[in-house]
């Protein structure tokens, strides 16, 4: 499996309805140590209803920038969330939450 | 108890540079390989390197064509990107730094190629830049 293969995949609800797609995987740098680090071990998927700025990062954490930027960039993306990889199951190519799925909102 | 570092992998780790040993550059995170544990978790093994990794991230016709160009002129004809195994991975930070240098890595075999076969054979080529 690839990242690529992860990025732009549909998430739906556990009723079948579209949330959005894959704009990141979060990892937790906690795994087993592999040649000089711990293993990335994916701990999360970001999901967005759109791409748009979501490379700049703004909607995820406190940033110092342009206010004008941050406060666009969290306006296009006050829909997304980010559910815990164990919180949903593939099916076909997306993502279904799973009924005791709890996202969270993105961080102020 | 010590928090686990947090990467979020597109923001973080695609598309940076990769650094040897050596501090020299060696090519960008083109694309990244995981794996899936026993518990079901995926997991980082590899760093996808060249255009057979970067083909595939762009959609359509485009995509197919950077593979097909890339695999005809590789030396194995695989569809398989080369890859740089996480173990030899020593830090991420803005750039990847690796515990090998370029040439025990060889994962740039088409720049290798033009470097001895075509530059080296350029009058001067072998002066460093001033």
């Amino acid at each position: 499996m690839r990242l690529s293969d992860l990025i732009d995949t549909p998430v739906t609800g556990t009723d079948g309805t579209e949330l959005g797609f894959v704009i990141d995987v979060r990892c937790h740098q906690d795994g087993p140590i592999r040649g000089a680090m711990q293993t990335l071990r994916v701990h999360s998927l970001i999901v967005s209803r759109t791409h748009v700025g979501s490379l700049l990062g703004y909607e995820r954490r406190q940033q110092q920038g342009p206010w004008l930027i941050k406060i666009l960039v969290r306006f296009l993306h006050r829909h997304a969330f980010i559910v815990d990889w164990d919180d949903v199951e593939r099916e076909g190519n997306a993502f279904r939450l799973r009924a005791s799925a709890q996202p969270r909102p993105l961080p102020e | 108890m010590t928090t686990a570092r947090i990467i979020d992998l597109q923001l973080r780790l695609l598309d940076r540079q990769v650094i040897d040993t050596d501090g020299k550059f060696v090519c960008n995170v083109d694309d990244l390989e995981l794996d899936v544990d026993e518990q079901g978790t995926p997991f980082v093994t590899a760093i996808l390197v060249g255009p057979r990794a970067l083909g595939p991230r762009f959609s359509g016709r485009l995509g197919r064509w950077v593979v097909a160009i890339a695999t005809r002129l590789s030396e194995d004809r695989s569809t398989e990107p080369l890859r740089i195994d996480y173990r030899q991975v020593t830090e991420i930070g803005n750039v990847v730094k690796l515990a090998r240098t370029k040439a025990e890595l060889g994962v740039t075999p088409l720049e290798e190629w033009v470097d001895s076969r075509i530059i080296a054979r350029i009058p001067g080529s072998g002066h460093a830049p001033e």
